[in-house]
């Protein structure tokens, strides 16, 4: 894991991933090896893959048929299988070098049993350019920060990588 | 963006119309080993049959029950499914059919919308509504982890685990682009707290100050401790007619409109949309808004607004007859889990326009008595005490919130509040200056039940029927 002083850092091991067929799935112990619960990542397995491989990858609706996309829908991020709008499957696409903004923010002082996060930290609700969705994630850095600062997009990835959603985070694009 | 095609619009039309006769609650504690869950349950349910004046005999009353809908939030409380067998056969009512109603923390506005539908169908003439949560059994941040299940388990549960961090970024968002002063929200803990000071049903009542609230710990900034809800134990309960049996039942049954609304878990992903608006907003009502939302890279709902909450008050306002909320209600029970969904929902219900929450609250029409005019507020909230002050038994607290404006419109507020030996029965002191809280000869209330940083909404009209 990342360690400096100044910085987010986080407190768990990587999660276990198991691959049936194209499909990743994660453990989630709960009460040891025989209480675990296995969890697909499904459809979306290669979003997940793409943070380890410190690419961010999101999906979009083409199909002209698309009553709201209309053949060249938004970026979504969380990304999604299915089309909402006409239930046709997405199509994924990669974001070179994200960017984005600071649309909403909290700073977090304590979280839950269970937190991998060190506290405190920001949780960050980030406007990516080019995706229509907001997507929320953390930030690296602790200084004091306002709405509307710039960001860009950072992985744990290889041997660091958790296998999560932790794998994505943020840090202040100076 | 999100469009509507007109039969998605349909304006809810029961097949007969639907009475609240009844309401029973437990008080609400923290922890609460004196008693096992069901325990609870039956203190509810008796309250219900034999303290609200019905003209019957409380096991004559029973006799008539056909249906009952149980709500409950979180089964991992208390380690228990099929909770809902064990408390049905606890209360006596085997072999009558139940079901188990689950909406997070607007399970019981689902509840009491559920069995509304078993009245205005014609499957049942008398329904029993119940709802519970024990939320004792763990420690409170394990509590939250719970609850933060109820969170995005893919992208969101592991970015808090804590379920104030997932609204604090809506409090952020709504305060800079609308220019909140946290004073206010300070003023709706101070505001709710203090009206939980009359209830002897109320876990943290409390007489605080606007800056004892600004200077207490931080949850999750920028809400502080006293903004947040907490953990509870508890009942309550309602009884539903049909209109034949409400009269025979009983002199004062109050009709009962509800209708719900529900929108994605996860806040950014609510894409752009028109405000659909209520009878008596416009179009060009809104145009400064959405010149203003451009300016911030602002969107309808986004972080600052409850979809849920608005779609649910467009079809209840419609099923009731609603026009204009502020003239129209005379009181309201928001959904105060925190200040900032409490001052938000006014938007949502049409009491202020969008954008002008915070002066709904400073104009002090949100107080039983406005601060302002020393004269009654046109819409008194949370008079309950409400999440912050009186109870968060999240199964219980949609039914509970309507049992309060039930009462309120049968002009018992004191009966239920005020009663020395009620305090005594739950171990507590009627304080030496009590206030009755009781609206003057109120008509139509509204009771608002609200999920998942808005992810299900139920708003119940309640009005006066007879």
């Amino acid at each position: 894991m990342t360690i400096l002083n100044d910085k987010v850092t986080l407190n768990t091991a990587p999660a276990v991933i198991d691959e049936i067929g194209s499909a990743w799935v994660v453990h989630n112990p709960r009460f040891g090896p025989e209480g675990t619960h296995f969890h697909t990542y499904g459809l979306l397995t290669p979003y997940f893959r793409g943070l380890t491989e410190g690419k961010l990858r999101a999906t979009r609706c083409i199909n002209p048929g698309c009553p709201v996309g209309n053949g060249n829908g938004d970026l979504w991020l969380p990304p999604r299988a299915d089309c909402p709008d006409c239930h046709q499957p997405m199509v994924w696409q990669e974001i070179d070098n994200p960017r984005g903004y600071v649309y909403a923010f909290t700073h977090v002082a304590r979280g839950g049993t269970g937190l991998e996060i060190d506290c405190p930290y920001y949780q960050i609700d980030v406007k990516i350019e080019g995706v229509g969705t907001i997507l929320k994630s953390y930030l690296v850095d602790r200084q004091p920060i306002k709405i509307g600062d710039r960001v860009r997009a950072r992985f744990h990835t290889g041997a660091d990588a958790t296998h999560t959603c932790l794998d994505l985070y943020w840090e202040l694009d100076a | 963006m999100i469009t509507f095609a007109p039969g998605n619009l349909r304006i809810p039309r029961w097949t007969r119309p639907v009475y609240m006769v009844a309401a029973g609650l437990t008080d609400f504690r923290k922890r609460y080993p004196e008693k096992k869950l069901e325990e609870l349950c039956m203190m509810a349910f008796r309250m219900l049959l034999e303290e609200n004046d019905l003209k019957r005999d409380p096991l004559d009353v029973k006799g008539h029950i056909n249906f009952a809908c149980y709500g409950e939030f979180a089964d991992h409380f208390q380690d228990q499914l099929l909770c809902e067998a064990k408390v049905h056969d606890y209360l006596g009512l085997d072999l009558l059919p139940n079901v188990g109603i689950k909406t997070g923390g607007a399970t019981g506005g689902s509840t009491m919308l559920v069995g509304a539908t078993t009245i205005a169908s014609g499957m049942s003439d008398c329904t029993l509504v119940l709802g519970w949560e024990r939320m004792d059994e763990v420690k409170t941040w394990t509590g939250n982890y719970y609850i933060a299940s109820a969170a995005c388990k893919d992208f969101e549960t592991r970015l808090a685990r804590n379920y104030a961090s997932y609204y604090a970024p809506m409090a952020r968002r709504f305060q800079e682009m609308y220019g909140v002063d946290e004073r206010v929200r300070a003023e709706i803990a101070v505001k709710n707290r203090g009206y939980a000071c009359s209830s002897p049903f109320a876990q943290q009542a409390g007489h605080h100050t606007v800056d004892e609230v600004l200077s207490g710990e931080i949850v999750s900034d920028p809400l502080r401790f006293l903004e947040c809800c907490a953990m509870s134990v508890g009942s309550a309960a309602a009884l539903l007619c049909s209109e034949e049996l409400a009269f025979e039942l009983s002199d004062n049954p109050v009709r009962l409109f509800i209708a719900g609304g529900s929108h994605t878990l996860r806040t950014g992903d609510r894409r752009p949309m028109r405000i659909p608006l209520l009878p008596h907003e416009t179009e060009e009502g809104y145009r400064w808004l959405y010149d203003e939302m451009q300016k911030h890279d602002g969107r309808w709902p986004g972080f600052e607004s409850f979809g849920a909450a608005r779609f649910a008050a467009y079809l209840a306002y419609g099923m009731a007859g609603i026009q204009n909320p502020i003239e129209d209600l005379d009181l309201v029970e928001t959904h105060d889990a925190f200040t900032i969904s409490d001052l938000q929902t006014y938007g949502d219900v049409g009491l202020a326009p969008y954008g002008r929450e915070q002066d709904y609250v400073t104009s002090g029409e949100c107080y039983l008595k406005n601060p302002r005019t020393g004269q009654q507020g046109k819409c008194p909230a949370n008079l309950s005490g409400g999440l912050l002050g009186t109870m968060h038994a999240v199964g219980a607290t949609g039914i509970f919130q309507c049992g309060e404006v039930l009462w309120q419109l049968q002009g018992k507020y004191d009966k239920f509040h005020g009663d020395p030996a009620l305090w005594s029965r739950y171990g507590r002191q009627k304080p030496a200056d009590w206030q009755s809280l009781q609206v003057k000869d109120p008509r139509r209330g509204l009771a608002i039940s609200h999920a998942g940083v808005g992810s299900h909404v139920t708003c119940a009209v309640l009005e006066k029927g007879w």
